[in-house]
């Protein structure tokens, strides 16, 4: 944490409560679709179609900062907050959040935090699905659905986490850095650098 | 009583029964387990119970639509039993329901659990105490703290770019790559504006003399007193009583296995 | 006050600034001295550094934006770089621009509390001390309330009581009250005026809006575009011996002065040059000028006889079972530009949304251009009537300022080589056309207002409505601002905007609604506005400028009279 400067960790903790409006926004979302899968008993596929967008920050704020911790805390963060705004899914959402947070800092943490390309960024993404599913399989007791649903969601979660998350949030930050707000963190600069270069 | 327990406390008081409760798999425990966290709930006269069916309601949903999956689509471990009756080419057996009610039980008893977390603890004593008794950094904490404050300018500024689209002719977006940009045109403006809030906020934060250091002094003194650890006891041990009771009854499965 | 034997407190050395090494520094070479208890009024052009400069004074910058610095900064003889971190800022309070973001805390106790923890103050000292600095500023009511639910001016007030509690030897105000309302602002001035005069510490003070602070000021620093210092010296001096030399850098000089210079056929007066605007009606009367004349740039002739392009009636509008308007009337027609004014939250934007078609009133009927609201379809509406949001980044919702303008245009299938001429059309007019490909939110404050205006025009709309287009603009942006909307009033279209601006309605406005209590307590010409002293009150409204000078004025020739009067009869006798 002494790496970090008081401005990135409130930009780390401004973007987790972004995020946990986004998130709880998407629980909607979700309950929308879900309500569609019910009657086939596929109701929590509703979720997982769209299980991705509930990893984005990792993505986002990693790809920003590019410090170690940068998406475990975020994820972490957006976790904490939604349970402040009354997300009943409750304290146990922050241990969901820091599970899912945790998987897609491995894939940061594998490059030693060097290199934020497209592959990694959805690495991360999936890292997240991964670790967000081996979750599920304890504390929402998946472990009591037959094999073919198990397997067939896992696939689905990890699409959703490739291209939702790490997909989607490379553009959308990308797009971010368009706007010129990012100039003094690592994705602004490089940004900048990238250019420049391209005009002259 | 519930608002005065030191909220560190109160956080694992929740979290722990939470953890435990995912390991049972029959319905008795989460049972008893969810009308012990509603009765306490409502038994100090602290929550408004219009409120708390207000948020649990959506929970209920989504609890019955996860046990009716699990009901079609169960595990080996779980599609033992007699068949109860089927739907299309499902069957749904009797270990199949126990498991699919225990299940979506276990949620509502986590959505109990955090219900009544989140409505007798203040956010910012919850901030705090992590900090003076988890000894989160105090730049995360205040950061934290920095970032929350700006929810109903978030809640505001959402309310106004629906506006600002619906002025501008942005219809209802149809089709993926419609919807992607319908994201778009929401997320920018907004962290563009987040980006920019938490660099002024960064900069008025240390102008006021905050450096990040531990050793500071508190307004807020959170302490543990011995009825918070009564508290958590109490929680944790009602677990095991739920577990015993359950035994007792003969319904007992812990991983789908019967005891 | 004389300042000359007071120890010098900062002194800065030949000290460049710069955020980027690569490129040109945004301060060069400054060198300058803020003495104990000195208030010091620092100008420059926008983007001319000044925020910067206050930020390297109190040692957050370069090391907070990763920037570069020369040259040396130093405190009571030490320099900055040998004092711990945190330390200066205890000695140097800020109080920055944007009352949204300078807190970190929910409830205003807890924020003030925040300070004094950073300082180590012993717990229990800090009751005392919170409710103490409360009352200096007025707001122990407040003591308990989430400053996100206070009004701009008592946000400002809660930052300025948080600095207070670090007992600072310098007070910076970094634009304090560039988006706060007039009324508000006048009352932050005079809360500074007077607790400097308690606590005697220095002030460094960086506005754009002038004439408020002059009375207070010891000294001014003018910087200019390149980052040097420009002029240094007596207000007086400065102002009245340089304007020329100012207004050419982009700065604006204080209205007190214009008066003077334009009533004296732009010579500087010899003797007298105040900086009041008490001084300013006494120089008035000894020179022989009887009021500042009416500064209305173009005000149509009366509204009968043009056709009247939105009308409501009798519209009320609640917000669950808070009603927020009752039974309002208002009638718009061709050209005509009219202000909603009141105080916060008195339903002025309500208002102006019900106009707009975004918010449906219960009762009443809407009419534009003589057909009901109900029976427009949404796409012709927004043909017709624009609607400019106070923050023109809200309504980015491209990644171009082309696709920006062009966005209606496709949205109405126009076809593309039509699209290409109107774009470029619209993007000269508005001197946008050298940014066409750039984006929208990098665009600095005054373009990106431009193009908010722009993105409304690709038909000229007939009804236009701006929801306070003026707030937190500086006087540039608010100028060119108003030169659009003045062409657009020539082409027909009819304007309406929502300001707490008061000189704005005075020079631009031909009628004016007071809302209060969602109620119109007042419709009529602003000439008329001005002599209803209980409406204004009610209202929180600030007279204009030209009229409170007028109305100074006046009263010193009655008391004159007054006084002719009694020595009249103290002759008799």
């Amino acid at each position: 944490m002494t790496k970090w400067n008081l401005r990135e960790i409130v930009l780390m903790a401004i973007l987790g409560v972004v995020f946990a409006v986004i998130y709880l926004f998407f629980f909607t979302v979700g309950t929308g679709i879900t309500n569609l899968l019910t009657p086939f008993g596929l109701g929590p596929f509703g979720y997982e179609v769209i299980f991705g967008i509930w990893f984005i920050v990792s993505i986002i704020t990693a790809y920003i900062i590019r410090k170690p911790g940068a998406a475990l805390i975020s994820e972490t963060i957006a976790g904490g907050v939604q349970v402040l705004l009354g997300s009943p899914a409750g304290p146990m959402l922050i241990v969901s959040a820091f599970i899912q947070g945790l998987g897609a800092e491995a894939a940061f943490a594998a490059t030693k935090y060097r290199n934020y390309s497209k592959g990694v960024l959805v690495a991360a993404g999936v890292g997240a699905a991964l670790a967000s599913f081996v979750w599920g399989l304890y504390h929402s007791g998946y472990i009591a659905l037959s094999l073919p649903l198990l397997s067939s969601m896992l696939i689905v979660r990890v699409i959703s986490g490739a291209l939702i998350a790490g997909l989607l949030g490379k553009w959308i930050t990308e797009r971010l850095a368009d706007t010129g707000v990012l100039r003094s963190y690592a994705l602004g600069k490089e940004w900048k650098k990238k250019r420049e270069h391209k005009a002259s | 009583m519930l608002t005065s327990i030191n909220p560190t406390m109160k956080a694992f008081a929740v979290l722990i029964p939470a953890l435990l409760l995912a390991f049972t798999f029959d319905p008795l425990t989460p049972f008893i387990y969810l009308v012990f966290t509603v009765a306490v709930t409502f038994f100090t006269g602290e929550v408004a119970f219009k409120r708390w069916i207000l948020i649990v309601s959506p929970f209920l949903l989504l609890a019955a639509s996860f046990a009716w999956m699990t009901m079609l689509h169960p595990g080996g471990a779980f599609s033992g039993g007699d068949v109860l009756f089927s739907l299309w080419s499902f069957q749904v057996t009797t270990e199949s329901f126990r498991a699919g009610i225990s299940l979506g039980l276990r949620s509502l008893s986590f959505a109990a659990l955090s219900l009544l977390f989140i409505l007798t603890t203040d956010s910012t004593k919850f901030m705090l105490s992590l900090m003076q008794q988890c000894k989160l950094p105090p730049k995360l904490t205040f950061g934290i703290l920095a970032g929350y404050r700006f929810l109903p300018t978030f809640r505001y500024e959402l309310q106004v770019l629906r506006q600002a689209h619906r002025i501008r002719g942005v219809g209802r977006a149809r089709g993926v790559k419609e919807r992607m940009h319908q994201f778009r045109r929401y997320a920018i403006p907004l962290l563009a504006n987040a980006i920019r809030k938490a660099e002024r906020v960064a900069l008025a934060m240390e102008s006021k003399g905050f450096t990040g250091e531990t050793d500071r002094t508190h307004y807020h003194e959170m302490t543990i007193q011995t009825r918070d650890w009564v508290f958590v006891i109490v929680f944790v041990a009602m677990f095991f009583v739920s577990v015993f009771l359950s035994y007792q009854l003969g319904f007992l499965n812990i991983f789908g296995k019967q005891f | 006050m004389s300042i000359k034997h007071h120890k010098p407190l900062i002194s800065v050395e030949n000290f460049s600034f710069g955020y980027d090494p690569d490129k040109e520094p945004l301060l060069k070479e400054l060198s300058l001295t803020i003495h104990q208890q000195e208030t010091i009024l620092l100008i420059g052009p926008s983007g001319s550094g000044k925020s910067s400069l206050s930020l390297c004074l109190n040692g957050l910058y370069p090391e907070a934006v990763e920037g570069w610095a020369n040259g040396e900064v130093k405190y009571n003889g030490t320099p900055l770089n040998q004092f711990k971190k945190g330390e200066i800022n205890k000695e140097i309070g800020v109080v920055f621009q944007d009352p949204e973001s300078q807190f970190c805390m929910v409830t205003v106790e807890n924020e003030l509390a925040f300070t004094l923890e950073n300082i180590k103050t012993p717990r229990e000292e800090m009751a005392g001390k919170i409710d103490s600095i409360l009352r200096t500023v007025g707001l122990t009511e407040e003591k308990h309330r989430p400053i996100h639910e206070l009004s701009g001016g008592n946000k400002q007030k809660v930052a300025l009581a948080s600095v207070l509690l670090l007992n600072p030897a310098l007070l910076i105000l970094d634009e304090p009250t560039a988006n706060l309302d007039p009324a508000s602002r006048f009352e932050f001035i005079q809360l500074i005026h007077s607790l400097q005069q308690e606590r005697g510490f220095a002030l460094l003070i960086i506005e754009h809006q002038l004439d408020d602070w002059l009375p207070m000021v010891d000294r001014v620093i003018a910087i200019n575009r390149g980052g040097n210092i420009l002029l240094e010296g007596k207000p007086e001096d400065v102002f009245y011996n340089h304007a020329d030399q100012l207004k050419a850098e982009g700065i604006h000089i204080p209205r007190i002065v214009e008066t003077v210079l334009d009533g004296n056929g732009g010579r500087v007066p010899e003797t007298n040059r105040p900086l009041s605007e008490e001084g300013l009606v006494s120089w008035m009367n000894s020179s022989g000028m009887d009021r500042i004349p009416t500064n209305v740039q173009a005000r149509g002739t009366s509204a009968s006889g043009r056709n009247e392009v939105l009308s409501i009636r009798d519209v009320s509008f609640s917000r669950g079972k808070r009603s927020i308007l009752k039974g309002i009337n208002l009638s718009l027609h061709e050209g005509e530009l009219i202000a909603i004014v009141g105080k916060n939250g008195a339903g002025k934007s309500t208002l102006l949304q019900v106009m707009s078609g975004i918010l449906n009133p219960k009762t009443g009927s809407r009419l534009l251009l003589e057909k009901s609201y109900e029976t427009w379809s949404e796409r012709e509406m927004r043909k017709v009537m624009g609607y400019v949001f106070q923050n023109p980044e809200h309504q980015f919702i491209t990644d171009t300022v082309y696709d920006e303008i062009a966005f209606g245009m496709k949205l109405n299938g126009v076809n593309q080589d039509e699209i290409e001429y109107n774009v470029h059309q619209l993007l000269q007019r508005f001197h946008l056309l050298s940014h066409i490909w750039s984006n929208p939110f990098a665009l600095s404050g005054g373009q990106k207002r431009r193009l908010s205006v722009a993105t409304m025009l690709e038909d000229t709309p007939s009804v236009l409505l701006f929801d306070e287009p003026t707030f937190g603009q500086d006087a540039q942006t608010t100028k060119e601002l108003m030169q659009m909307i003045q062409t657009l009033q020539q082409q027909g279209t009819a304007i309406v905007f929502v300001t707490h601006d008061m000189d704005l309605v005075d020079s631009y406005c031909e009628k004016v609604y007071v809302v209060n209590g969602g109620e119109v307590s007042f419709s009529g010409k602003p000439d008329e506005l001005w002599q209803k002293p209980d409406i204004l009150h009610e209202a929180k409204l600030r007279l204009p400028f030209r009229v409170r000078i007028n109305q100074l004025l006046e009263n010193l020739h009655v008391d004159e009279k007054e006084q002719g009067v009694v020595m009249a009869h103290a002759n008799i006798h």
